[in-house]
Order: structure tokens, then sequence, then C-alpha cells
């Protein structure tokens, strides 16, 4: 189980440094994959089978392909070379990190289980889809609900974000091919 | 049995790791994956917790988590892709117009 634990986490912690610095953001995006298992192996060490399972059909499967689709479409795949803005900025952000992840192992390490790790662990019946299910449908049946109309605003918002200008019946905004440039002038204008 | 408080800790690292790619990286994708970073590493100080004190809200609040995540996603990459439409680019410094 310590194996295990040092093993994972090791890797959580190189594809999380790969998300952070690789300059290809494909390779960010694939580090990023390898944290995400990694974190469902800790899931799966920590008796939550059924979200080991989901991190890894949801979060590895379906969310890093939609990114990694994203980053593919819009060839945001090199890096930017332009000067930053402000300087300092790396550095900065290095200590800044450093100190929280010094002030989280610090704070960590002062906690106290409230009780014997076995029984906590006995309690949590193994996180089943079954044990997970019974307390998503009773204790958290409203944030249940809640979060099902918020799925279906996210479907209809990225539908409506990404969806191209109705063509109109009159002819502007799409549809017909423009006839010259300046007509693809006018409808350029039209469509922004 | 691994104790809570590596798990925290480690959760710590994961989290501050994410926390220094939004601050550096310049493009927009970039920093929407060290979100999902974050988003990470706090799930697994809540499974953590969730362990230690035998109770599974903390691992149900995950799954909600997730969801949350996924629908952020699918906005946060719609607006990345029309923004890129419009000004070809998913550069954040080049998107500062709002800027006093």
């Amino acid at each position: 189980m310590i194996l295990a634990f040092y093993i994972l986490g090791a890797l959580a912690i190189i594809g999380g440094v790969i998300t952070t610095g690789a300059r290809n953001a494909v390779h960010a995006a694939l580090g990023l994959v390898g944290t995400l298992l990694a974190v469902a192996g800790l899931f799966a060490t920590m008796n939550a089978a059924f979200l080991a399972a989901t991190q890894v059909i949801v979060y590895a499967g379906a969310i890093m392909v939609l990114f990694l689709f994203v980053i593919m479409m819009l060839n945001a795949n090199a890096p930017v070379t332009a000067k930053d803005p402000l300087p300092f900025v790396r550095e900065l952000a290095g200590i800044a990190g450093t100190l929280i992840a010094g002030a989280f192992v610090v704070i960590a390490y002062t906690y106290k289980d409230p009780r014997p790790l076995a029984e906590g662990a006995a309690d949590v019946r193994g996180g089943t889809a079954q044990a997970v299910g019974e307390t998503l449908l009773t204790r958290f049946l409203l944030p249940f609900e809640v979060v099902s109309v918020l799925l279906l605003v996210a479907v209809v918002g990225a539908v409506a974000l990404v969806q191209r200008p109705a063509p109109q019946p009159d002819g502007f905004g799409g549809g017909a091919p423009p006839a010259s440039h300046a007509g693809a002038e006018l409808e350029r204008e039209v469509q922004v | 049995m691994v104790s809570t408080a590596s798990y925290v800790a480690l959760s710590g690292i994961l989290f501050a790791l994410g926390l220094v790619g939004v601050l550096t990286r310049r493009t927009a994708i970039m920093a929407f994956l060290s979100v999902e970073l974050m988003l990470n590493a706090a799930n697994i100080a809540l499974v953590a917790f969730a362990r230690a004190w035998g109770d599974l809200m903390g691992q149900t609040a995950v799954f909600i988590v997730m969801t949350l995540a996924a629908a952020e996603v699918a906005i946060g990459l719609a607006i990345i892709v029309s923004i890129f439409r419009k000004r070809e680019t998913t550069n954040v410094d080049d998107l500062a117009s709002l800027k006093g």
C-alpha cells in the first residue's frame, strides 16, 4: 500500500511538472493524462473504487480527449516565444508555488485523524457504486438535481457559443456564396 | 495504511504545481489545463478526508466536482474556440483589451 502510494504520487507529480512546464501543448495535455491516471490509482488505494473508475472514464477519457481535439484544432501546440510583459513572472510564481506547497505540507502533517484510520476505511464500504449512489440520491439529492440543470445549460451554452450565425432569409449572414470581393467583406462584417 | 497527512501533502504539492501553471502559462488552453490539475489536487484531499472520517459525503462531493469540471471544460473550450475565431490567437496577453 505504501509502495503504491509513493509510486503513484511520484507519477502524479511528474505528470504535473510536465503539464506546467512542457513547451508543446500536446505534451502538457498528455502529462495531465498521466497525472489523472495516477490520481485514479490513488483513489483506488483510498477505498474509492467507483471514483477511480469514473476518473479514468470521464476525466482521462472524455475531458482530455476534448482538450486534445481543441489543442489540435486551434494549432495551439506552438510555444509562445514573445517576451513576458511582466518582469520576473516565472521566478515569482515559482517562489509562491514553493511557499504554498510548503504551507500545505506543514498543515497536512499537523492533521490528526479523528478516529482510527482502519475504522474509517471500513465505513466507506469500499466506495462502490452502490455506496456512493445511496449518498448521492439521499443527502446529495439537491446538488444532484442542480448539477443536472447545470450540465444542460453547459451543453446548450457550448452549442450557442460555437455555432455560426444562422443564414438570414434575405441572403445576409451566410447561406449563398458572395458575388464579389465587396460582398465577402460585407458578409464577414455581418458575421462578426 | 498510508496516513491522511501524506495524501493531503501530495494534494498540496499538486495544487501548487497547478497554481504555478496558471500564473506562468501564456495561452488560455494551458492555463485551463493547470486549473484541471488544481481541481484534481482538491479531489485527492476530499477522498482522503472521506476515508479519515468514514463518511461517504466526501466521495460524493468528488463525483459532483467531476461533473462540474466536465461542464466547465465544455463551456471554457467553447469560449476559447469562439475567441480564436475572432482574434486568431489564444495568447492571454493579446486578449487584454478589457484592461483599464
